[in-house]
């Protein structure tokens, strides 16, 4: 019986160990050239998503990295709980919000360096091919969801709080993919998302029409910790540089649902 | 995405799955039988505190205390958020899973009957032996089909690590799902959870097994 304790108690301990390793080896790396830890939410493509070949990629990692590789510092993803971003910002757990994110007054009055605004975004409404639905006006009584934590949920309970008490509800999904899955199964009748989103999901799906009527126009940038302004200004010059050598176009060209809205491009 | 770089990137996580499981079993098991024994303490002070603590951690979701425990430190006392999170994540876990061992445990101890104090300490043993070689055995016994269910339901717990995005299998799930508007990664993340506890199921089972040397 003895024995037989011992041996157990090995093997239990010999797992343990494993796990240790494996949980401590990615804090062993060496850091001699800055390393540059870029937060994204891994579930919001075109702006940073989870490729085919299993990679973060997307346009704003793509463009951080190059500018990363253009200063010399190693270059780092860390994908963020979107509705806790800042707090993880604050943290230290990444240098930087770069994600597709909607600059908020609230944001700057808190005390984080904001970019210069890269990108002009809208709200866009999604709804399903013959719905009858053509305008904002004729959701009134209907039932629309809206993606937690995303600026257009912000809006609809502050500016475009009037348009959402016309609605007969409003559903606040986790995620982009449960509210088309909710739209696409006829649980909500529309869906309210960031215009690029509802792009890219048309241009691989049939069955689904965008109205666009220029809702809470908005503008996309970088958030930096409060005291980092000199990383924000070393990463904006990057960022030109990427502009001036036509890098910044070639990988705008990769993502032709965002392109027309690229603020660096139209300059 | 083809279906092997999905399941190749969630098992790349699953290494972490496991060690939040393993770790978290390894820690909240003694520390459990420890709150046990505190909560049945005969002094009402430290059995009231300790009460107050289980009710808390029973009373409150796991996923609030993740957040506590992970950015706590960091807005009472300005400490950085240490970049490797399994470190935050075992402990919220290790605490909240002794919470429940620990009124398990006391469910095993206070079966006992009283008769088997009596008749230890009349046969000499000290109160650490009786409690150690004759009602231990007897409990961990009887509280087996407890603790198996409990660490089933740790096992699907694990994904609650996302909150404070811990690189765990759901997570990247997650994320692959979002980035591919696909639902593949779900079914292939409930796949991985079925088989986890398909094989805690069995070594579970063939534990119990040699534990009933009386039948």
């Amino acid at each position: 019986m003895k024995k037989k304790v011992l041996v157990l108690f090995m093997a239990f301990a010999m797992i343990l160990t494993m796990g240790l390793f494996t949980g401590c080896g990615k804090t062993e790396t060496s850091d001699e050239a800055t390393t540059f830890t870029m937060g994204i939410d891994a579930e919001y493509p075109p702006f940073s998503y989870i490729g085919d070949d299993g990679e973060y990629t997307g346009f704003d990692v793509e463009i951080c990295k190059a500018a990363c590789e253009k200063l010399g510092w190693n270059f780092e993803v860390f994908g963020v709980n979107w509705d806790e971003k800042l707090v993880q910002l604050d943290a230290d757990e990444c240098d930087c919000v770069w994600s597709g994110m909607t600059i908020l007054d609230s944001m700057k009055e808190a005390g984080y360096v904001i970019s210069e605004p890269y990108y002009d975004n809208t709200q866009v409404i999604l709804v399903k091919d013959g719905s009858g639905i053509a305008s904002s006006a004729d959701l009134a009584g209907k039932t629309v969801a809206v993606q937690l934590g995303t600026s257009g949920e912000a809006l609809l309970q502050d500016d475009l709080a009037d348009l959402a008490g016309t609605f007969g509800e409003l559903v606040t999904c986790d995620s982009f993919l449960k509210c088309f899955t909710e739209l696409d199964s006829g649980a909500v009748d529309a869906v309210f998302v960031d215009a690029p989103v509802a792009d890219s999901y048309v241009a691989e799906n049939e069955g689904f029409k965008i109205i666009d009527e220029g809702l809470g126009a908005e503008q996309y940038g970088i958030a930096f910790r409060a005291d980092d302004q000199e990383m924000c200004d070393k990463i904006e010059a990057a960022v030109a540089e990427l502009v001036e050598d036509g890098t910044y176009a070639e990988i705008a060209a990769k993502y032709p649902d965002i392109e027309n809205n690229l603020l660096f491009l139209q300059k | 995405m083809p279906l092997t770089t999905m399941i190749l990137k969630m098992g790349e996580g699953l290494g972490n799955t496991c060690s939040i499981f393993i770790l978290t079993l390894l820690f909240s098991l003694p520390l459990g039988l420890l709150v046990a024994l505190l909560r049945m303490s005969k002094s009402k002070i430290i059995s009231g505190i300790t009460r107050f603590f289980i009710s808390i951690l029973r009373g409150t979701p796991l996923m609030l205390q993740l957040i506590a425990v992970t950015y706590g430190p960091y807005y009472l006392f300005g400490l950085t958020v240490s970049r490797n999170k399994l470190i935050p994540v075992v402990i919220a876990f290790a605490i909240n899973y002794a919470a429940y061992f620990a009124e398990i445990y006391r469910g095993g101890i206070e079966s006992i009957p009283q008769g088997q104090y009596e008749a230890a300490k009349v046969l000499g043993y000290s109160k650490f032996q009786t409690f150690f070689r004759i009602i231990l055995p007897q409990v961990i016994k009887r509280i087996m089909p407890s603790v198996t269910n409990e660490i089933v339901t740790l096992v699907k717990d694990t994904s609650l690590a996302f909150t404070v995005s811990f690189q765990e299998m759901f997570t990247i799930g997650k994320q692959i799902a979002n980035s591919q508007t696909s639902f593949m990664p779900f079914l292939v993340a409930g796949v991985f959870y079925y088989i986890m506890n398909a094989v805690v199921d069995f070594g579970m089972g063939k534990v119990e097994n040699k534990l009933d040397y009386y039948k």
